[in-house]
């Protein structure tokens, strides 16, 4: 079985705790509980018929990526980016917080994630936002209903065994 | 004026002001009249002063500059008496709700106490541990061998032998663990734990947390301790050895097993893959329970 490192990082209330939590556990919280330092968990999701375990490690948010510390980042194989949808805060910086990563770690498959799309009112809107951005949005997820979260991490799974 | 005894004053006073006559022959009306500016002339000072007083009732502030001194007087008075008063008073309950609730303050006391006392007596066996080994050391020439020798001949038990013995430590769990990734390489286990590769990733978490946060460049965490149960950390280039022991360990012992995970590592992990892998995993993990969970 294949096994990989993957971080979750992102500002501070992205929801990087309850995209976690609701891959791992498939549950959600509304009460927001700053995550200190990190936690890490497991997953094993199967893909093309291949079990591939991921290590997830939900990292601190920090407003700026070189606060968090690089030995985190270290050994990860993909880092997830997560942006909050509602709040511009969130990803007004993030070609600058995506060359860090990428200086980082240059071979990691890199995901930007959009997350609380279920506080945006219509399609049109997230459209708008992704315009605004510099960079290619991956997936836009909630992890409230739980919309593309699961697809999120099957399609890191297929990432690693190619 | 004359004060004659029994008479009422406005009555002295009307036979001082007024002539006879006219008293005689007032009507009721006059007389209520009269006496009404009597009682105002009279009770002038009383009104006066009762005024003062309802004044100083009905404002809090100037109650409460009369009256607070007093109350701190009294609480002064009573916090100085109270210990003397109700000692024995407070003494009894106290005694009364102890042997009340004997049960209950038992059942929160005892696994606290425990821990302690298990934590104390086995950071005092690892003190005389660390004392003795030291006296060993020492007394290792000429002296330590026929002390040795004669403790065989006449099958005395020596105290540090029966120390040794009596409370030995135990490796119950080890992990061979990538150093960045936090990825298990290898692992063995006495029992059942929880998800081994979830305590490698938090235990290279907490590392890099802890080797991060103080900033001290090329230095290691090499130990976590909680209660009586000791994680002790020998690190290597790309991997760490993570060794979960219960009991107490001295110094001496410490080194022993660094020797030995030194050789282990020598022998076994000398030519393991750049990323952990199943055939790896299953092969360092039958190695590790062979060597060091007995």
């Amino acid at each position: 079985m294949l096994s990989r490192k993957v971080i979750l990082t992102g500002s501070f209330g992205v929801g990087k705790t309850s995209l976690f939590r609701r891959f791992i556990n498939n549950t959600f919280s509304e009460k927001y509980i700053t995550t200190i330092g990190v936690k890490v968990d497991k997953k094993v999701v199967e893909v093309r018929g291949q079990e591939v375990s991921i290590l997830l490690w939900d990292i601190a948010g920090e407003v700026k990526q070189d606060k968090v510390p690089k030995s985190y980042f270290l050994g990860a194989s993909a880092i997830v980016y997560v942006f909050d949808l509602t709040r511009p805060s969130t990803y007004r910086n993030i070609s600058v917080d995506m060359d860090i990563l990428k200086d980082i770690l240059p071979d990691a498959i890199i995901k930007i994630v959009g997350n609380k799309a279920d506080l945006i009112a219509n399609e049109s809107a997230i459209e708008k936002i992704k315009e605004e951005l510099k960079v290619r949005v991956d997936v836009i997820t909630s992890a409230k209903n739980g919309d593309n979260v699961e697809d999120l991490f099957l399609d890191l799974a297929g990432d690693f065994l190619e | 004026m004359r004060f004659q005894y029994g008479m009422p004053h406005y009555l002295i006073i009307l036979s001082t002001s007024l002539p006879y006559n006219m008293v005689a022959t007032s009507d009721k009306k006059q007389d209520k009249e009269l006496l009404n500016q009597l009682q105002t002339i009279l009770l002038k000072d009383d009104r006066a002063t009762i005024e003062r007083l309802q004044a100083t009732i009905d404002d809090p502030v100037l109650l409460s500059e009369k009256v607070s001194p007093i109350i701190e007087d009294r609480m002064a008075f009573f916090k100085e008496q109270f210990p003397v008063e109700f000692r024995v008073t407070v003494d009894k309950l106290i005694e009364r709700k102890l042997k009340a609730s004997q049960a209950e303050i038992l059942d929160v006391i005892y696994p606290v106490m425990g821990k302690m006392i298990k934590k104390y007596v086995n950071h005092q066996i690892q003190i005389v541990k660390d004392s003795i080994d030291e006296r060993v050391k020492d007394t290792f020439s000429s002296r330590g061998l026929f002390w040795r020798l004669k403790n065989s001949i006449f099958g005395i038990s020596a105290s540090d032998q029966i120390i040794h013995e009596m409370r030995d430590y135990k490796i119950e769990e080890i992990y061979i663990i990538q150093r960045d990734s936090g990825l298990l390489f290898g692992s063995a286990s006495t029992e059942n734990t929880i998800d081994q590769d979830v305590i490698a990733g938090m235990l290279t978490a907490i590392k890099s947390f802890v080797e991060d946060a103080f900033k001290r460049e090329r230095e290691d965490l090499e130990m976590i301790q909680y209660g009586t149960y000791k994680i002790l950390l020998q690190n290597f280039y790309t991997y760490y050895i993570a060794i979960a022991i219960s009991g107490s360990m001295s110094s001496t012992e410490r080194e022993e097993l660094g020797n030995e995970l030194l050789t282990f590592a020598d022998d076994n992990l000398k030519t393991l893959p750049a990323e952990p892998d199943e055939p790896s995993f299953k092969a360092v993990s039958a190695k590790l329970k062979e060597e060091f969970i007995k």
